[in-house]
């Protein structure tokens, strides 16, 4: 397959999903291109099928006050070399598709983020708390602590 | 009278053999130790531990029935108790007549039924599987055991253990004979002790602790005690029915050949658990009925054949 | 017979981190299971944002009680990679050389636990026996036993002299005869291959799909290493080779990680005769510039995953750790079937848990 280069990873998601995507220059080491959060799961699933099952290393979900505290998820993915998606999703009621019938092994990634950040992951089973406990009332832990944690 | 008492109480009764049942652990303990590289438990470990567990809090689930709870053990010891003061010790049986050996091992599998009926009295999702799973195993190993020891009986000419001890002075030791049968007495005592490698009903990292998970203080130092003295009136039981040696005229070296022969047969027992691997229960089920069952018969055909 | 529930944890003899698993039997059969974690979560990502990149390496040394140093070499990589500083390469090689020991420490103790999930405790007696030699090598070079407190941002905090490099040398050729015979028994002993062989197989495919990676991937033949894929310095100077399995049930994990203790104590050695000279650490600022980088190195479990983000501060404004034990928990429900409960313990050890990695 060869190292993924962004660029023909860009034009091909563009070309097959009619999505634009937009170059993520910040991190160093690995190509990330930000997409639109409805079109995630027709990309992933357009990955999925041109790499014949790719390999989903993470999801990691962040609050960044400098983007108005926009909740970013980024789909980091490696084959032969790491490359992720980048999602901005706004704070109040971030809604996203779920990508578990595609890749099962998003599940527990999903899953922690959904509990960690209140991010809602449609299109998937309703499942039982994996992280925190069973009576936990208290709203996802990580969202907007940056401030008064000090 | 008295010396009824003593036969009882002393030797080769209570005390005996729960001395020996001890030692049979600490021997067994510290052997194990040694296959395996360990320092091992000095000799009083398994005293220590009995005395230890005698002052623990004894405590079952909500809604056991605490009385059969604590018959049970007792009700097992008392059986393994019974059954040793019919096995000779160095030739020596005050209570001896013809047909113990049945009563022998009727006894002795009383404790297996009262291990079952344990998990079942004793609620807990894992006590339930063990006590299944300790059924399952007494149906897969009885059946070869009992044939086994029906050779030395057939042979000997006698169903008494006495009798047939008596018997290997004329003919010599019957492990010349039934090599076979011995090997598969051995692995059915093991089974019959649920000792590893035939620990399926007390498999700790699939059913913890099996039919005892429940249990605790008392009532666990019992099964313990049951649970040794068994091991120990098997091995006496094996001793007589496969070790008979021409009759030693000395009584000190019948004592001596005796201890020596218990020694041995701990260390197969002690080697088989630190070598083998445990069975899973469709695979002991299958090595009970489709090896060990064909073996001992072909065993008995063979004494049977060699009586002709 | 009826459907019965029956509880594996948080507290069960069967592992000794907690995890809470719930598997559905019906007599000796197995149906099916499901599992939840967090009975050791710590918010361990969350607590590395109030730090500064000092502290954290410290506290990201306890994600995990096996595999502490290889969370401290991805986190040290990370900050490093964002302050874009080359480290001595002495320091590499020393890192690498405590990564090598914490794979076979880690292997032999899993290899351990299976014998003693099946019954073979003689195996486990030797196994944690021969592991305390690899204990006592980065006892003796660093000062801990588990956590070492070996790595810092620039560097490392220990060096090796003459005698320390007889010593190693000395207790890897010991070891490595320990783990031939380890090799042995695990190929010709018959019960454990009667227990192991063929059950609960994953196939490379569900591999994929279920993203798991490490020694449980390349005992499905899988061919992913990412000391090789995507090495960090100074695997790209290293030669060793990846060992993988078609087979894919405990046993092929088994023979893969056996033989990976093997590869890793030759790691060793090699390690040993290329290090170079100089000095083991270099002096860096506090503050780490604005930027985000992302790390994947291979721990004893498969690939670890670091991402990090800083504001220009000196703390991290955001730390995402995914441990290699969270896909292969995912996968873990789905091997509860068509096995017997007899199997459970040799397929709850067969994908190597580290519960409290999985939590963090």
């Amino acid at each position: 397959m060869g190292k993924v280069n962004i660029d023909s990873l860009r034009s091909l998601i563009e070309s097959q999903t009619g999505c634009t995507c937009d170059v993520y220059p910040e991190i160093g080491n690995d190509d990330t291109l930000i997409i639109p959060p409805e079109r995630l799961q027709g990309v992933v699933a357009l990955l999925n099928d041109y790499f014949e099952g790719i390999h989903l290393s993470t999801i990691t979900a962040q609050q960044r006050e400098t983007r108005g505290n926009a909740i970013e998820v980024i789909y980091h993915f490696y084959q032969d070399s790491g490359f992720s998606l980048m999602i901005t999703l706004p704070e109040q009621s971030p809604e996203l598709a779920s990508v578990v019938s595609i890749i099962p092994g998003a599940d527990f990634y999903e899953r922690e983020v959904a509990e960690m950040f209140g991010v809602k992951f449609t299109g998937r089973d309703e499942t039982p708390p994996l992280l925190l406990p069973e009576d936990w009332d208290q709203g996802p832990p990580f969202i907007r602590k940056e401030d008064n944690d000090e | 009278m008295i010396e009824g008492y003593f036969y009882l109480l002393l030797f080769p009764g209570l005390v005996f053999q729960v001395i020996c049942g001890l030692a049979f652990e600490w021997l067994d303990r510290k052997l194990l130790a040694l296959f395996q590289r360990r320092v091992g438990p000095p000799w009083y470990q398994p005293l220590a531990d009995m005395i230890k567990l005698f002052s623990k809090e004894d405590i079952l689930p909500k809604g056991t029935n605490d009385l059969i709870a604590s018959l049970l053990p007792l009700i097992s010891l008392c059986s393994v108790l019974t059954a040793g003061l019919y096995v000779p010790i160095a030739g020596f049986s005050p209570y001896s007549f013809e047909g113990d050996l049945i009563v022998i091992l009727f006894l002795m599998s009383v404790p297996t039924l009262a291990y079952y009926l344990a998990g079942i009295v004793s609620i807990g999702i894992y006590s339930v599987l063990g006590g299944g799973r300790s059924l399952l195993q007494y149906f897969s190993f009885e059946v070869p055991y009992l044939i086994a020891l029906s050779g030395p009986a057939v042979m000997g000419g006698s169903w008494s253990v006495a009798g047939i001890m008596a018997s290997q002075f004329t003919l010599g030791p019957f492990i010349l004979f039934q090599p076979l049968g011995f090997i598969l007495a051995i692995v059915g005592l093991i089974g019959k002790l649920k000792r590893d490698p035939l620990d399926i009903p007390s498999a700790k990292s699939e059913v913890v602790g099996g039919s005892l998970t429940e249990f605790t203080g008392l009532k666990i130092a019992l099964w313990h005690l049951v649970m040794n003295v068994q091991a120990v009136v098997g091995i006496f039981l094996l001793i007589n029915l496969y070790l008979g040696w021409t009759k030693l005229a000395n009584p000190i070296i019948a004592i001596i050949v005796f201890i020596v022969e218990f020694l041995i047969i701990t260390g197969m027992l002690s080697a088989a658990s630190a070598v083998f691997a445990r069975l899973r229960i469709d695979q002991l089920a299958g090595v009970g009925w489709k090896i060990l069952v064909p073996l001992a018969l072909a065993q008995l055909a063979f004494v049977i054949l060699m009586g002709v | 017979m009826n459907k019965i529930s029956i509880p594996i944890g948080p507290q069960h003899p069967l592992i000794k981190e907690p995890l809470s698993m719930k598997i559905d039997i019906s007599g000796e059969r197995v149906l099916g299971g499901s599992l939840r974690l967090g009975y050791v979560h710590r918010g361990i990502e969350r607590l590395a944002q109030t730090r500064n990149y000092v502290k954290n390496v410290y506290l990201i040394e306890r994600v995990c009680g096996i595999c502490s140093h290889i969370h401290t070499t991805t986190y040290c990589h990370a900050v490093e990679a964002l302050l874009d500083i080359i480290i001595p390469p002495r320091a590499y090689y020393l890192r690498a050389l405590m990564c090598e020991l914490e794979r076979i420490h880690s292997h032999l103790l899993w290899l351990g636990i299976l014998a003693k999930h099946v019954g073979l405790d003689t195996i486990f007696m030797h196994t944690w026996h021969d592991r305390e030699l690899a204990l006592d090598i980065m006892e003796e070079i660093t000062g801990g036993r588990v956590l070492h407190g070996a790595n810092q941002v620039g560097g490392v905090r220990f060096d090796l002299d003459k005698t320390h490099d007889a010593m190693i040398r000395s207790t890897v050729q010991k070891l490595k005869t320990q783990v031939e015979g380890l090799v042995d028994v695990i190929e010709n002993e018959p019960a454990l291959i009667a227990r192991t062989k063929g059950v609960a197989p994953v196939s490379a495919e569900m591999i994929r799909k279920y993203c798991v990676v490490g020694p449980v991937a390349r005992a499905s033949g899988v061919d992913v290493d990412m000391r090789r894929d995507n090495p960090l310095p100074p695997y790209d100077q290293l030669e060793f080779s990846v060992v993988t399995h078609p087979d894919g049930d405990a046993w092929a994990r088994t023979v893969v990680r056996a033989e990976e203790t093997h590869e890793s104590l030759n790691l060793c050695e090699r390690i040993l005769s290329d290090l170079p000279d100089g000095p083991v650490s270099t002096r860096v600022p506090r503050n780490v510039p604005a930027g985000e980088v992302i790390i994947r190195s291979e721990a004893p479990r498969g690939e670890l995953f670091y991402y990090l983000r800083s504001d220009g501060t000196d703390k991290p404004a955001r730390l995402k750790i995914r441990t290699p034990t969270i896909p292969a928990l995912c996968l873990l429900p789905e091997q509860m079937s068509a096995i017997q409960v007899a199997d459970i313990p040799v397929v709850m050890a067969g994908v190597d848990l580290c519960v409290a990695c999985a939590d963090r």
